[in-house]
């Protein structure tokens, strides 16, 4: 039995994962771009949402689409001033770029907001349903429906929108999306905004079970990577069955080794699909 | 015919629904020039590069003076003397043409005996004049003369030529082609992609067709240009 | 046949100034130890060029070597009264493995997959080390145990012998990196940093030549851990095997000096940590985070202005001032 409650763990801090990579995918499927940097919008997205609960008194469930909103105008910014210029630069310097991005956020957030650690506290906060022997934790269960529900909205806006038509269009064909009118640097700014944005959100809503600190980005940059190595680098499904999986990856192996070395289960992982299926386990679907 | 000293049998290569390369057989024997021509999208460029263990046949066989290739990676294959121009031109751009060749060189001498073998090399291919360039500023044609110094600089028994000639004038093109008899008067035996009609024509003593992955003939350039389905495979073509 | 001579008294000049410099200094004040970081890291980016510059492996986890070379001397001296030079050594040898290691199931991967394996691979050293407390000491971090001053046991009491040895360091790291470049490894690294496939179609085992440029580089940046730990006498798990801390910026002052070239990691290296230094001593009083907020921005700005780093500099402004006369 503690391995189908393990599985059911997983699968709720699974979508949470999914989710954050989703964004992760989403840069490099439009851009061609790793970003680095991604986590740390994770860690501001935890902030928002921290302060939007600290001053305002939201809960950060309710937070999460600001936080969404907040990093998606940064995230655009942030696009317009940096990336936007290297896209045609040698790896080295994209890679570097968001590297620095990363250094840039973490130390900037340090600076502003301290070292310390900052929680929230919610009065489902250590609130479990009930289903036979199982037990779900329910800020576990809010964050995963927040993320099923922000997935749902992604999918709906890149199948029926405009927007979203284009953008895939750039990600497949840019010569033919220009052709078509499609403006490519419009569409790297979206991608990137929503791409980071969509992190955010993730971030906002594990606020209430995890606490946020300006490093906090660090846990999850190996997880993140792992996330969409697992599902294809830039494959928006493969990102969600990642994140599922090593949801799941992740709540078994506590039942084995000690929590520290949870993370080398997932290096161990992540290694073994970039040598084996670098184009991940669902091969290039995109 | 002499002992063959490549000897190809029943390769297939399948890319996805296309089947690229299908019961392609060949018997080289040494010191001949073959030339291997058909309409574009043949599969002359995939065999090639099957042969030299850039891509791994799906079934079938390749012998080099006796020795199985098929499933070696190509620096083994270069170094039991096989090796490939190639037609894009895959030079290193940033390095000069005397490194560019040098490096050909190295699998079987010291930087020293590399430098001396290139040098050689650049001469025979009449482009000793810009051994210091660097390949990037180099014009097409000059591209295409560096790729072959620099694979005879491997000291190949088999030289896989892609298009080699592809943009020379009549004077280049025909020092080009007494280089390659010369060569082959040394024992090298050479496989050549060409389009250029009269330099395979002139240069080869026997043709193989290939159409839609598969030899659709081969015989001397004479019996070449009389037979039906050659020219129903060019005329198709263009035809359609 | 000119030129070649100046540039060698050049050179020689040079190394006369480097050696007697610590003279000019404090023995033991604070300005002649970061001379020595600066030493130090110019040997790490110099270790780390030769994967990166000349194959065009960019990895983003050298911490890892640098780390297990800086935990296996002082474990090794800690329990078993081991000299550092022999520790050193073993070192070398771990650091080597780890590289052989994960270089073999990363070969294939290029640019941002590789970066990516080589990144995690850091990362879970660091988490290792953190959370394997009963070796490491954990995120307490250990302390070199003190010995007598003494040339055997890597330990002095000033900083000058530290110096002196950061420069011998850096001198023989350079040499390795010259004598590699211009050797048939250096041939291969460029030629699959330029075309693998070509490469190996003319004979280069890419995969074996990019084993061996890893280990060589994984080798030394071990050694250099050995001599940070011996420098320092105390380090944690975050100072060895950090992203930021070691990784970053090895491959940051590559760039920041010219990646691929000699002396591009010699100029990065006295050019950035100096700076670092600075922005610590004016900024860390006010606020954590300061001066590592700088050394970020150092980093985009230097990828957005030239990111062929200082080395590019001169034959753009020759490109330039040649442009200039031609229009005047």
């Amino acid at each position: 039995m503690a391995v189908v409650q393990a599985i059911l763990d997983g699968l709720m801090i699974g979508g949470v994962y999914a989710v954050i990579s989703i964004g992760l995918t989403l840069v490099f499927g439009v851009m061609g771009i790793v970003n680095f940097a991604q986590a740390e919008f994770l860690m501001l997205g935890m902030f928002v949402a921290y302060f939007a609960w600290a001053w305002l008194g939201l809960d950060p469930l309710l937070a999460a689409p600001l936080a969404f909103a907040v990093v998606f105008a940064l995230g655009a910014a942030l696009q317009r001033l940096l990336i936007r210029r290297v896209m045609k630069a040698p790896e080295v310097a994209q890679i570097f770029l968001t590297v620095g991005l990363l250094i840039v956020l973490e130390n900037a957030a340090l600076l502003m907001f301290g070292s310390g650690f900052r929680s929230v506290t919610t009065p489902y906060q250590t609130s479990s349903l009930q289903l036979g022997p199982l037990f779900v934790s329910v800020p576990y269960l809010a964050a995963f429906a927040m993320s099923v529900a922000s997935g749902l909205a992604l999918f709906l806006f890149m199948k029926s929108s405009w927007f979203g038509r284009a953008m895939r269009a750039t990600a497949q064909d840019p010569m033919a999306a220009k052709l078509m009118g499609i403006n490519a640097d419009r569409m790297h700014m979206l991608a990137f905004a929503l791409g980071v944005g969509l992190t955010a959100f993730g971030g906002a809503v594990i606020l209430p079970y995890l606490t946020a600190s300006p490093t906090v980005g660090a846990q999850f940059v190996v997880l993140m990577f792992t996330v969409v190595v697992l599902g294809g680098l830039g494959s928006v499904a493969g990102a969600v069955v990642g994140g599922l999986a090593v949801g799941v990856i992740q709540s078994l192996s506590a039942l084995a080794f000690p929590i520290q070395l949870q993370n080398l289960v997932l290096f161990v992982v992540f290694i073994a699909v970039l040598a084996l299926r670098p184009k991940g386990l669902l091969g290039a679907a995109r | 015919m002499a002992e063959p000293v490549l000897d190809i049998t029943d390769i297939s290569k399948r890319f996805g629904g296309l089947q690229a390369l299908s019961k392609v057989s060949l018997s080289i024997a040494s010191g001949e020039i073959v030339g291997l021509i058909g309409p574009n999208g043949a599969g002359k460029t995939t065999l090639f590069s099957t042969l030299v263990g850039l891509h791994r046949p799906d079934s079938g066989a390749v012998r080099l003076d006796g020795r199985h290739l098929v499933g070696l990676k190509p620096h083994r294959i270069a170094a039991a003397g096989m090796v490939k121009t190639f037609q894009n031109v895959a030079l290193f751009l940033d390095s000069s043409v005397l490194d560019n060749v040098l490096t050909g060189g190295l699998m079987r001498h010291p930087v020293e005996g590399a430098r001396d073998l290139a040098r050689r090399c650049l001469e025979r291919v009449g482009i000793s004049a810009i051994a210091g360039k660097l390949a990037r500023d180099l014009s097409f044609p000059e591209r295409a003369r560096v790729e072959v110094a620099r694979a005879l600089c491997t000291e190949p028994r088999v030289l896989l030529l892609d298009e080699a000639m592809a943009a020379l004038n009549h004077v280049e093109m025909d020092e080009f082609m007494a280089l390659l008899r010369q060569l082959r008067a040394e024992g090298l035996t050479l496989i050549v992609v060409e389009h250029h009609m009269r330099a395979i024509m002139s240069l080869c003593e026997r043709l193989v067709v290939l159409n839609f992955g598969q030899v659709i003939a081969t015989g001397t350039p004479a019996e070449i240009s009389r037979d039906p389905a050659v020219v129903q495979a060019y005329l198709g073509r263009s035809a359609a | 046949m000119n030129t070649s001579s100046t540039r060698l008294v050049a050179l020689f000049a040079l190394l006369a100034i480097a050696v007697v410099l610590p003279f000019a200094f404090d023995p033991r004040g604070y300005a002649i130890r970061i001379l020595c970081l600066a030493l130090l890291f110019a040997a790490m980016a110099q270790a780390w060029n030769i994967v990166a510059g000349l194959a065009n492996q960019v990895s983003l986890g050298h911490a890892a070597f640098f780390g297990i070379g800086a935990y296996t001397s002082t474990l090794l001296l800690i329990h078993f009264g081991l000299s550092p030079w022999l520790g050193m050594i073993a070192g070398a040898v771990l650091g080597g493995l780890a590289a052989l290691l994960i270089s073999l199931p990363t070969m294939r991967l290029r640019g941002h997959y590789f970066a990516l394996a080589t990144l995690a691979f850091g990362e879970v050293m660091r988490v290792i080390a953190n959370s394997w407390g009963g070796l490491t000491g954990g995120p307490v971090g250990i302390s070199v145990p003190f010995a007598p001053p003494d040339l055997a046991m890597l330990q002095f009491k000033e900083t000058r012998p530290y110096y002196w040895l950061m420069l011998a360091a850096l001198v023989l790291v350079t040499t390795i990196f010259l004598a590699i470049k211009r050797s048939r490894l250096g041939y291969r690294l460029r030629a699959i940093k330029e075309n693998a496939d070509a490469a190996e179609v003319i004979g280069v085992d890419t995969t074996r030549t990019k084993i061996v440029a890893a280990v060589i580089s994984g080798m030394i940046t071990a050694c250099l851990g050995t001599l940070y730990a011996q420098f320092q006498f105390f380090f944690d798990p975050d100072t060895v095997f950090g992203v930021a801390s070691v990784s970053v910026r090895m491959a940051m002052i590559a760039i920041v000096g010219g990646i691929g070239t000699a002396a591009g990691p010699i100029l990065g290296a006295f050019f950035v940590i100096p700076l670092e230094e600075f922005a610590n001593q004016i900024f860390s009083a006010q606020a954590a985070g300061l001066s590592q907020l700088v050394f970020g921005l150092l980093l985009i700005a230097v990828i957005l202005i030239e990111p062929r780093g200082f080395m590019a500099i001169g034959p753009r402004l020759k490109r330039l001032l040649a442009r200039e006369k031609a229009d005047g």
